[in-house]
C-alpha cells in the first residue's frame, strides 16, 4: 500500500524519477537518547550512511525493480516498552518489515520475545545477550557474536600468558557481561586457574576504589574487568592510583576517546581489550578504514567501535533481498539471510559457518582479538584462538 | 440532575472502550491503549494512597514488577495455570507491600515519599542481580498468554486481549469506587485532611493507612502481571523509579482523589509520550513542563477543569 | 587494619559529597518545608557548566567554578520563584510534585546542552600519596579538605552572621520570625542561593574525581535524601554526620559484604535508622 502510494507521489510530482524506482521503507530500533545512546546512535546513523551509500549506488535491484531504501529510526532508550512500541509502530503503522539496529539485550530480547508471530525481519547489532539467538527464530539474525563466544576464547588467552589467579570486577548484573566471565572461568580452570573473586559495579558507580581496595588484598595475579566503558575507564584509572601494578585485562570495547576522557594514556598503558576485532583503525581492512572516515566526515565524529554491526546489518539484508528476488516476502528474506555469504562491503571480519555468514541459529561470528593500549592507541596485537564452528554447534544445543 | 450527568458520562465512556478496538484501524493504537489500561489499574492503586490519603509513594513501579515477576516465575517453575499465577501475584506483591508499608508509614510527608523510592531503588537492584532467580538484565521470555493454544478465544489476538484488559480495569475501578465510598475511604479521607485531628479521635489512622498502602500495592502487583502477560517479556528496566514516577503524573494530570482521574490519566501518560515525538529530546524537558504546569495552574486535573467547566456551562457558581 | 582504614578514606571523598547535597536539601527543607528533588540534577548543571568552561573557553578552573557558582545560584533563584512560590502555601504533595516535574525539566535541559556523552573536568593534580600502605590521590584528598572547608564555612555563616540566625529563626518557628520582623520573601532566595551554591560545589566534585553523566544527579539527590533521613531532616549536623555515615558504609559493604548489593546494604541501614529513632540520628525528638 505503502509503497504504491509513495511511488505515484514521486511520479505526480513531476520528478525524473523512473517508473520502475520505488522505495522500500527499511525501520531502525535502537537507543538514541539515554545511558544507552553511546551504542545507539552510532548504530542507527550506520544503517543510514550504509542506506544513502546503497541508494547512490543504484539501490537494491529486485527483478526489473529498483528499491531506493528509506530509513524510519525510533528511539527505544534502550527500555523494553519503548522498544516494544517502536517496534509495533514500524510494523503497525509505518508498514515496515525489515527492522535493524538493536544495540542493547533487554530491549532486544523484549522485541525477540514476539517479532517470531510477525511479518517482518528483525536484524539485531550490538547486544550480545546469548539467549536472542539460542531460540532459533527463523525471522531473526545477529552480526554480533554472543559475549560467552568472546569470553572463552578470552579465557584461553590469559591462561597462556600464566596468570592462575585473576580477580572480575565487572557489571556482573547485566546477563551477557556475567556470561562472558563464566566461559572465562571455565576456560582458566582448565588450565589450573583461578577466579578468586567476582566484584560488581552498577551502570552509574565511578568511584571503584571499594572494590578494587578488596581486590588489592586478595593479591591477583591479574585482572580481568568486563563492562560499560565509561565506568570501566575509571576502574583501569583507580586502579593505578590504588597501586595495583598486575596485568589488567578487560572487555570494554571503548574508543581511545573515551577512555582518555577519564584516564591518562600512562594510566591505560598496558591494559589490555580481549573482544570481538571490531573497528579500530589499526587494525581495520579497507573497508573499515574507508567506513572510518566516511562516517567521520559525515557526523563529525568517530565512529563507536560496535557500530559496524549495524553498517553491515544493512549489506547482509540488500544481498538477502536480491537473492530472494523480494521485498514483500519476508519468509523468503528471511531464509535468504540464512543462506547468505558474507557480502562484499561488510566492515567487521566475520568468520562464515560452512561459508555463510549466519549459522542455523542466525548468529554471526566475527573473529576474536587481543587488543593492547601501547602508546595513547589500541593496537592490535594477536587473534584469539576461537573456533566459530564449534561454538555455533553448542550453540544450537541451547534452549 | 449532577448524579444523572455523572451516569451518563460514565456509561457513554463504556461504550467507548468497548468499541474502541473497531474504531481503530492503526493496530498499534490498539497496542498502547491495552498498555493504558494496565496503566490504569496501576493508576487506580496509586490514587488510593496518593490522592485519598495524601502518602506520595514512589514504589508502585516496583510493586508492578513484583506482580510480573512472581506471575511469570511461579508458572514457569510450579507449572501453575496462568489465571492462578494472575491471582497469586498481587497477595505476593501484598506480602512485600506489608513488610515495606510498616516502617515507612511511621514516617510522614516527603520522608515517606523517599523511603518509598528507596524501596523502589531496592526492588530493581535485587531484580538486576539475582541472577538465579530472574535472569537479570537479559529478563524472562516467553511468558504465556492467558489461554493455552487450543483455548476458545484466540488470545494472540489483541483484540482479545483488550476486552481482558478492559474487563479487570473496569473491576477494579468499580473496587476502587467502592472503598472510597465505604467507612474506610472516609477515614483515608480524613487522614489526607488532617492526620492528627482522626488520631485524636480515637482511630488507629496507621491501621488505615497500612490498608490503602497493601491495597495500592495489590492494584500495582495486578498491573503487572497483566502486562506481563501481554507482552511476554519483562525485565527489571520497565520496573524503575521512573515508572513510578508516571504512574503519580497519571493520578495528578488525572485528578487525584477522583475516580474517573487515574483513567484520564493513565491514557494520557500513555500517549502523550506518542505526541511529544515530534521533538524527541525536549521530550523530558516538555513532560516536566507539563507536570509543573499542571500543578500550579490545576492542581485538581484534568478532572477537576472538566468539573469547573461543566459547573459554567449550567451556570452554577464552581 | 589497612583495609579497613582504606575503605574509610574511600567511602570519605563520596561521602563528602553526600554531605554537600544534603546540606542543600536540609536547608531548603528545614526553611522551606520542600523536597527539592532538583537539586541533584541543578547540582549536575553546575558540574556540567564548569566542564564546558573549562574545555571549551579554555577558562581556568577557578573561574569557571565562579561562573557557574553565578549561573546555578540565578537558575535556583529562578526555580524557587517561578515553580515553588506558587505551590508554598498549597498542599506538601504538590510541592513535591513541582519538584519531580523540575527535575525532569533540568535533567533534560542538561542532556540538551551537554549531551548524553559522561564527562570529566580535568584537572592537573595526578599524584598519588601513600601513608603506610594507605594510598590516597591528591585530587581525592583536595575534595575532601573542599568539603569539610565548606561544611564549616556553612556553619559560621548560619551561627554566627545575621541572615544565618534569620534563617534559623525561621525554621524554627515561621510565624514568630515574621512577628520579629524577617522578612520570609527573602530569605527563601537566601537559602535557595546557599543550597545552589553548595550543589554546584558538589557537582564540580563529583566531576573532577569522578564524573557526570546523565542520571548521575538523580542518583545522588536519593542518596542526600537518605543522608537526610539518617542524620535527622532539616539538621546541619544531622547532614555531616549522615554523610559520612553513608558514605563511609558503601565503601565498607562493598568491601566486606557485596559489591551487588552496597547500595541495598545502605538503604536498609537507613530504614533500620527509621525503626529506631525516627526521628533520625541527629534530629529532635
Amino acid at each position: 500500500m505503502k509503497l504504491t502510494t509513495l511511488t505515484a507521489a514521486l511520479a505526480l510530482a513531476g520528478t525524473t524519477a523512473l517508473a520502475a524506482e520505488k522505495t522500500l521503507d527499511i525501520g531502525v530500533s535502537d537507543a538514541l537518547t539515554g545511558g544507552a545512546a553511546v551504542y545507539g546512535l552510532p548504530q542507527a546513523n550506520a544503517v543510514k550512511m550504509a542506506a544513502e551509500e546503497i541508494n547512490a549506488a543504484g539501490g537494491i535491484k529486485v527483478g526489473d525493480d529498483t528499491y531506493m531504501l528509506n530509513v524510519i529510526a525510533y528511539d527505544d532508550k534502550a527500555n523494553p516498552t519503548e522498544a516494544s512500541n517502536s517496534v509495533r509502530k514500524l510494523i503497525d503503522r509505518d508498514g515496515v518489515k525489515y527492522i535493524l539496529g538493536f544495540c542493547c539485550s533487554g530491549a532486544t530480547g523484549a522485541v525477540a520475545s514476539f517479532i517470531e508471530n510477525e511479518d517482518a525481519v528483525m536484524l539485531v547489532g550490538n547486544a550480545a545477550e546469548r539467549s536472542i539467538t539460542t531460540r532459533e527464530i527463523p525471522n531473526l539474525v545477529r552480526t554480533r557474536p554472543p559475549a560467552d563466544y568472546t569470553g572463552a576464547a578470552a579465557g584461553t588467552f590469559v591462561a597462556q600468558k600464566g596468570h592462575k589467579k585473576v580477580a572480575v570486577l565487572g557489571a556482573l548484573d547485566i546477563g551477557f557481561y556475567a556470561s562472558y566471565v563464566d566461559a572465562f572461568e571455565k576456560e582458566l580452570e582448565k588450565a589450573g586457574g583461578e577466579i578468586v573473586t567476582r566484584e560488581s559495579f552498577g551502570l552509574k558507580d565511578r568511584d571503584m576504589t571499594p572494590q578494587l581496595t578488596k581486590i588489592r588484598e586478595l593479591g591477583p595475579d591479574a585482572i580481568l574487568v568486563v563492562g560499560y566503558v565509561e565506568p570501566a575507564a575509571f576502574i583501569y584509572r583507580q586502579a593505578v592510583e590504588l597501586g595495583i601494578d598486575v596485568p589488567r585485562f578487560g572487555f570494554t570495547s571503548g574508543s581511545e576517546e573515551q577512555f582518555l576522557r577519564v584516564a591518562t594514556s600512562e594510566q591505560m598503558e598496558g591494559v589490555w581489550d580481549l573482544r570481538p576485532t571490531e573497528l579500530t583503525l589499526l587494525s581495520a581492512s579497507d573497508n573499515g578504514i574507508a567506513y572510518h572516515a566516511n562516517y567521520s566526515e559525515k557526523y563529525g565524529i568517530a565512529p563507536s567501535p560496535s557500530s559496524p554491526y549495524a553498517y553491515d546489518q544493512t549489506y547482509a539484508l540488500k544481498d538477502a533481498i536480491e537473492a530472494a528476488g523480494t521485498v514483500d516476502d519476508t519468509e523468503a528474506v528471511a531464509a535468504a539471510l540464512r543462506e547468505l555469504p558474507v557480502p562484499d562491503e561488510v566492515v567487521m571480519q566475520y568468520l562464515p559457518v560452512d561459508g555463510k555468514m549466519f549459522d542455523v541459529n542466525g548468529q554471526a561470528y566475527t573473529s576474536n582479538g587481543a587488543f593492547q593500549w601501547q602508546g595513547g592507541n589500541w593496537v592490535f596485537v594477536q587473534d584469539l584462538p576461537s573456533d566459530a564452528a564449534a561454538y555455533s554447534a553448542f550453540l544450537s544445543t541451547i534452549d | 440532575m449532577r448524579w444523572n450527568g455523572k451516569t451518563l458520562l460514565w456509561a457513554l465512556a463504556l461504550v467507548g472502550f468497548i468499541l474502541l478496538p473497531q474504531l481503530i484501524t492503526v493496530k498499534y493504537y490498539l497496542h498502547l491503549s491495552i498498555l493504558a489500561l494496565c496503566w490504569v489499574i496501576a493508576a487506580q492503586g496509586q490514587n488510593l494512597i496518593q490522592g485519598y490519603t495524601g502518602y506520595v509513594s514512589i514504589v508502585q513501579a516496583g510493586f508492578m514488577g513484583i506482580g510480573a515477576y512472581s506471575t511469570a516465575l511461579m508458572g514457569l517453575h510450579y507449572d501453575l495455570p496462568v489465571w492462578l499465577t494472575i491471582l497469586l501475584a498481587p497477595c505476593v506483591t501484598a506480602v512485600f507491600a506489608v513488610l515495606t508499608g510498616y516502617p515507612s508509614l511511621r514516617v510522614k510527608g516527603h520522608y515517606f515519599a523517599v523511603v518509598t523510592l528507596a524501596f523502589n531503588l531496592v526492588i530493581f537492584i535485587v531484580l538486576m542481580n539475582w541472577h538465579d532467580l530472574t535472569q537479570g538484565e537479559a529478563g524472562i521470555t516467553g511468558i504465556p498468554k492467558p489461554g493455552g493454544k487450543d483455548s476458545w478465544l484466540n488470545w494472540r489476538d489483541r483484540g482479545t486481549y483488550y476486552y481482558f484488559v478492559l474487563s479487570i480495569a473496569i473491576l477494579m475501578t468499580g473496587l476502587a469506587a467502592l472503598i472510597v465510598r465505604s467507612r474506610i475511604g472516609q477515614t483515608l479521607i480524613a487522614i489526607r485532611q488532617n492526620e492528627d485531628l482522626v488520631g485524636a479521635i480515637g482511630i488507629a489512622a496507621w491501621k488505615y493507612k497500612l490498608f490503602a498502602f497493601v491495597t495500592s500495592a495489590m492494584y500495582a502487583g495486578l498491573a503487572g502481571a497483566i502486562y506481563a502477560h501481554y507482552q511476554s517479556f519483562i525485565n527489571p528496566e520497565i520496573f524503575g523509579v521512573a515508572q513510578s514516577l508516571d504512574a503519580i503524573l497519571a493520578v495528578i494530570i488525572g485528578g487525584s482523589g477522583t475516580i474517573a482521574g487515574p483513567v484520564i490519566g493513565a491514557f494520557f501518560v500513555v500517549f502523550l509520550p506518542e505526541y511529544l515525538r515530534f521533538a524527541d529530546s525536549f521530550r523530558l524537558i516538555l513532560y516536566g513542563l507539563v507536570l509543573v504546569l499542571a500543578t500550579i495552574f490545576m492542581p485538581r486535573g484534568i478532572v477537576g477543569v472538566a468539573g469547573d467547566l461543566w459547573a459554567k456551562v449550567k451556570g452554577k457558581p464552581s | 587494619m589497612i583495609e579497613i582504614l582504606q575503605q574509610i578514606i574511600n567511602g570519605m571523598a563520596i561521602g563528602g559529597v553526600y554531605v554537600l547535597i544534603a546540606l542543600g536539601l536540609t536547608t531548603v527543607f528545614g526553611i522551606l518545608g520542600i523536597a527539592h528533588f532538583a537539586h541533584g540534577s541543578v547540582s549536575m548543571f553546575g558540574g556540567y557548566l564548569t566542564f564546558f568552561l573549562v574545555v571549551m573557553w579554555g577558562l581556568p578552573l577557578a573561574l569557571a567554578i565562579l561562573i557557574a557558582l553565578v549561573v546555578g545560584f540565578l537558575l535556583g533563584v529562578l526555580i524557587e520563584l517561578l515553580a515553588y512560590r506558587p505551590v508554598r502555601n498549597a498542599n506538601h504533595i504538590n510541592a513535591f510534585i513541582v519538584a519531580l516535574g523540575l527535575t525532569m525539566m533540568v535533567e533534560g535541559l542538561n542532556l540538551e546542552f551537554f549531551g548524553h556523552e559522561q564527562v570529566v573536568i580535568p584537572t592537573d593534580f595526578s599524584r598519588v600519596f601513600n601513608i603506610g600502605g594507605v594510598t590516597i590521590p591528591e585530587l581525592r584528598l583536595y575534595v575532601i579538605l573542599a568539603a569539610a572547608l565548606l561544611i564549616a564555612a556553612m556553619t559560621i555563616f548560619v551561627e554566627k552572621t545575621k541572615t544565618g540566625q534569620a534563617i534559623r529563626a525561621v525554621a524554627e518557628n515561621r510565624d514568630a520570625a515574621i512577628l520579629m520582623g524577617v522578612n520570609v520573601n527573602t530569605i527563601p532566595l537566601v537559602v535557595f542561593s546557599i543550597s545552589t551554591a553548595l550543589g554546584v560545589c558538589a557537582g564540580v566534585m563529583v566531576g573532577a574525581l569522578f564524573a557526570i553523566a546523565p542520571g548521575i544527579g538523580e542518583g545522588l539527590v536519593v542518596k542526600g535524601f537518605a543522608v537526610l533521613i539518617l542524620g535527622g531532616l532539616g539538621s546541619i549536623p544531622g547532614a555531616v554526620v549522615g554523610g559520612l555515615v553513608l558514605g563511609i558504609t558503601e565503601a565498607l559493604a562493598a568491601g566486606f559484604i557485596s559489591s551487588a548489593y552496597k547500595d541495598v546494604i545502605a538503604f536498609v541501614a537507613m530504614i533500620l535508622v527509621l525503626l529506631v529513632r525516627p526521628q533520625g540520628l541527629m534530629g529532635k525528638a
